[in-house]
């Protein structure tokens, strides 16, 4: 069942003009689903609705409680936008596989280099997509409410969310090209969650209550959860130091200095470059079934 | 007297304004030597050299509109006041020595009854040093540092045994401290002191008024110890974020009394050590909005003697935190029936009466660890720190004890206090156009997709 036995003779050269078009379908099938518009509603819906309650009156009281906008946006990026990513990275190439669809697909003239990066490029511009929705929509209330101060960080913000949202869809893929079954790249798509967004943080609190973990140690291992990178990216960006988290961030603001950020943000560039193209090894890979 | 005055001021005047600039430079010790005492000197624009010591009673002012500049060249302290009763209004005082134990000032006084006003001084290690002098007034400076690192810097305000001094709205900004020691019965009103490290740091000064003051930015707002009987009020305290940055700290104090402050957006809103520290002595907090903190108000375990009420506490990462945990009490939530404003308080208010029916109870698992366990702030504000007090409250296997009781909870927030004055935050338009291009791009994506094959050729 690999590309050599197909009847077909195929390029082995990926053209970019192929990526786009089977990229094309794929968004047009991601917007044609109920699940991306109801990630999008969801988002744009909750996102904007937090900035609604942010607390109103006074006008000092608006700078500051952009923080506690922004604050509780990347709460909510952290919980809805590695779900959106994970679920419809996973469910890419194994629904697929299991409708036939990816079979037919590269019974044309598209090699796996093509369709991989295709279905990718797709996926990544619709929840590209619905990142810019959801933030579009808070943006809109913040600024008609408050009038909005910190444009620069809330753009930095909304691009950390797109990176987070396309190293989320590269986790997704990866899993998909290992799994039979829609159901069972979604059920373990939803473990990763529940472990980069609530266990792995639990499981740290524990460890460092029970243990007295070192704090850098304790820095380092959550910067490289890719949901925490993001946030400590984004926090950076609205408060002026990395202080305001406790021990853990006066420790990570004295030993890496001005090389805090780039650090943070090149541990988020690790999770969207390395899966993404783990998958695309995989699914290249004769092992891959069609 | 004021006939003499005048008359000296012409002499002086002529002989300033006879003079090449360069020549200048030299003779402003010179035309204080040459002063009556009680003179009033008006100085021709130019740049004149400092190290200048005044030492006898007179003023120094600008004769018209030209700058009028005092170099010290970058040694030593630019003007040295020896005498009383001297006024230094509105010139511009720059380049002091950078020496700390030497105290190398923009202007030094060593005498009562001085007049500061309305100067400009830059590039000076201490701005403003009042050394023994009682009832000056230091009114509308505006006060720059020098371009080092934080503790290498002077202090932009230091008033030492100064008692009964006004400091009034001056704009301090990137000073190390604004400091008084042993001065009584200041008054320290409409200043803008940021970027420091101290925004306002007292030790030993009784019976101080602080109102209007906005202290931003600085790495603690302000750090008010070993005083009696202070009153900070009406004041906005802001972005002080410091590692151990506090919007307001008390150490060993007595009778503080904090009213109607907006206290946002600091590490720490209020950090209260061993304050008051005589048994039976009772400090008040009401009014103040306290929103936006990391922790609202963070008492060492043995604090006691403390009444807030009528304050708004908003949205703080943590509402009340004890420093290391344990047991804490003696504190009271609510005063005459009147509790605070709670922005998690889930209660409910059936009677319309404005005070919620049931008490409200701070008692997050998170926060109680957080008490104990610092380093796990790093997950402040996470999925799972929230899921961790949901699941606390579920479950309620291990309850914390509450650290705060209010038992007439405030539903609505008082009033929030007028800040002091204009910040001059102006909305733009920047975030409604980026946010409309937002929602463009994605109304794009969306509708160039819909007939993806019949445009793709």
């Amino acid at each position: 069942m690999t590309a050599a036995t197909s009847p077909v003779a195929i390029p082995e050269r990926a053209e970019g003009r192929t990526i786009l078009v089977v990229a094309r379908k794929e968004l047009a099938d991601a917007l044609a689903s109920r699940w991306f518009w109801m990630w999008v509603a969801a988002f744009a819906g909750l996102a904007a609705t937090l900035a609604l309650v942010a607390l109103p009156g006074s006008r000092v009281a608006a700078s500051a409680s952009f923080s506690r906008t922004a604050a509780s946006l990347v709460a909510l990026v952290q919980v809805i936008v590695p779900l959106m990513g994970l679920t419809l990275g996973a469910q890419a190439i194994a629904s697929q596989r299991e409708h036939g669809a990816l079979r037919f697909l590269l019974s044309h003239p598209v090699n796996r280099t093509e369709a991989f990066w295709g279905i990718y490029l797709g996926l990544a511009a619709a929840l590209v997509t619905a990142v810019a929705a959801g933030f579009g929509a808070a943006g809109l209330v913040t600024a008609i409410r408050t009038g909005g101060t910190r444009t620069g960080a809330f753009l930095w913000i909304a691009v950390g969310a797109a990176i987070l949202v396309l190293a989320m869809l590269g986790i997704g893929m990866l899993v998909s090209t290992f799994t039979r079954r829609t159901s069972s790249a979604l059920g373990i798509a939803v473990f990763i969650w529940l472990g980069l967004v609530f266990l792995g943080d639990l499981g740290l609190m524990g460890t460092a209550v029970a243990t007295r973990m070192p704090v850098s140690a304790l820095f380092a291992v959550t910067v490289a959860n890719p949901v925490e990178a993001f946030r400590l990216a984004a926090l950076a960006s609205f408060t002026r130091s990395l202080d305001v988290l406790g021990p853990a961030g006066t420790y990570a603001v004295n030993v890496l200095g001005d090389a805090l950020v780039p650090v943070i943000v090149g541990v988020l560039g690790l999770w969207f470059v390395l899966p993404a193209a783990a998958a695309w090894a995989r699914f290249r890979s004769p092992r891959q079934d069609l | 007297m004021i006939r003499r005055a005048a008359s000296a001021a012409a002499v002086v005047v002529l002989l300033a304004a006879t003079p090449t600039a360069a020549e200048a430079a030299a003779d402003l010790q010179a035309i204080v030597d040459g002063a009556e005492p009680g003179a009033v000197i008006e100085l021709e624009a130019g740049t004149y050299r400092g190290g200048v010591v005044i030492d006898k009673p007179l003023t120094l002012r600008p004769a018209g509109d030209g700058e009028v500049v005092v170099d010290g060249g970058g040694v030593g302290t630019v003007i040295t006041v020896d005498a009383p009763d001297v006024t230094i209004e509105g010139l511009v005082v720059r380049a002091s020595g950078d020496t700390l134990d030497r105290e190398e000032a923009g202007i030094y006084v060593n005498e009562p009854r001085a007049k500061i006003l309305d100067n400009r001084l830059e590039d000076v290690l201490f701005g403003i040093f009042l050394h023994q002098a009682p009832d000056s007034v230091v009114r509308g400076n505006t006060i720059g540092a020098k371009d080092l690192f934080i503790a290498r810097r002077g202090d932009g305000l230091r008033l030492w045994e100064s008692h009964r001094t006004l400091v009034a709205d001056n704009v301090v900004d990137g000073g190390r401290d604004a400091v008084f020691w042993f001065c009584d019965e200041l008054t320290i009103r409409g200043n803008r002191i940021s970027n420091g490290r101290y925004g306002l740091h007292f030790m030993y000064s009784d019976a101080v008024v602080v109102e209007g003051n906005a202290l931003i930015d600085n790495s603690v707002g302000s750090y008010l110890m070993y005083s009696k009987d202070l009153t900070l009020r009406r004041n906005l305290i802001s972005g002080n974020n410091g590692p151990s940055g506090y919007g307001v700290g008390l150490k060993d104090m007595d009778g503080a009394e904090l009213a109607d402050n907006l206290i946002v957006g600091n590490r720490v809103g209020v950090f209260l050590d061993n304050s008051p520290q005589t048994v039976g002595v009772t400090q008040e907090f009401h009014g103040n909005l306290v929103a936006y903190n990391q922790i609202g108000i963070l008492f060492l375990p043995s604090v006691r003697g403390n009444v807030f009420w009528a304050n708004a506490f908003v949205d703080n990462s943590v509402q009340v935190g004890v420093q290391g945990g344990g047991r804490f009490s003696g504190n009271a939530w609510t005063h005459e029936g009147i509790g605070n404003h709670w922005s998690d308080y889930a209660g409910y208010d059936a009677d319309g009466d404005g005070i919620g029916d049931v008490p409200y109870r701070l008692d997050d698992l998170y926060d109680a660890l957080l008490d104990r366990n610092p380093e796990i702030m790093l997950f402040a504000e996470t999925p799972a720190a929230k899921a961790l007090d949901l699941a606390a409250r579920a479950f309620p296997v291990i309850e914390p004890r509450p650290k705060v009781v209010d038992e007439a909870p405030l539903v609505r927030p008082p009033r929030l206090p007028d800040p002091p004055f204009d910040l001059g935050v102006e909305p733009g338009p920047a975030l409604l156009v980026a946010s409309t291009l937002m929602l463009a791009f994605a109304g794009a994506v969306v509708g160039s997709a819909r007939r993806p094959w019949r445009s793709s050729r």
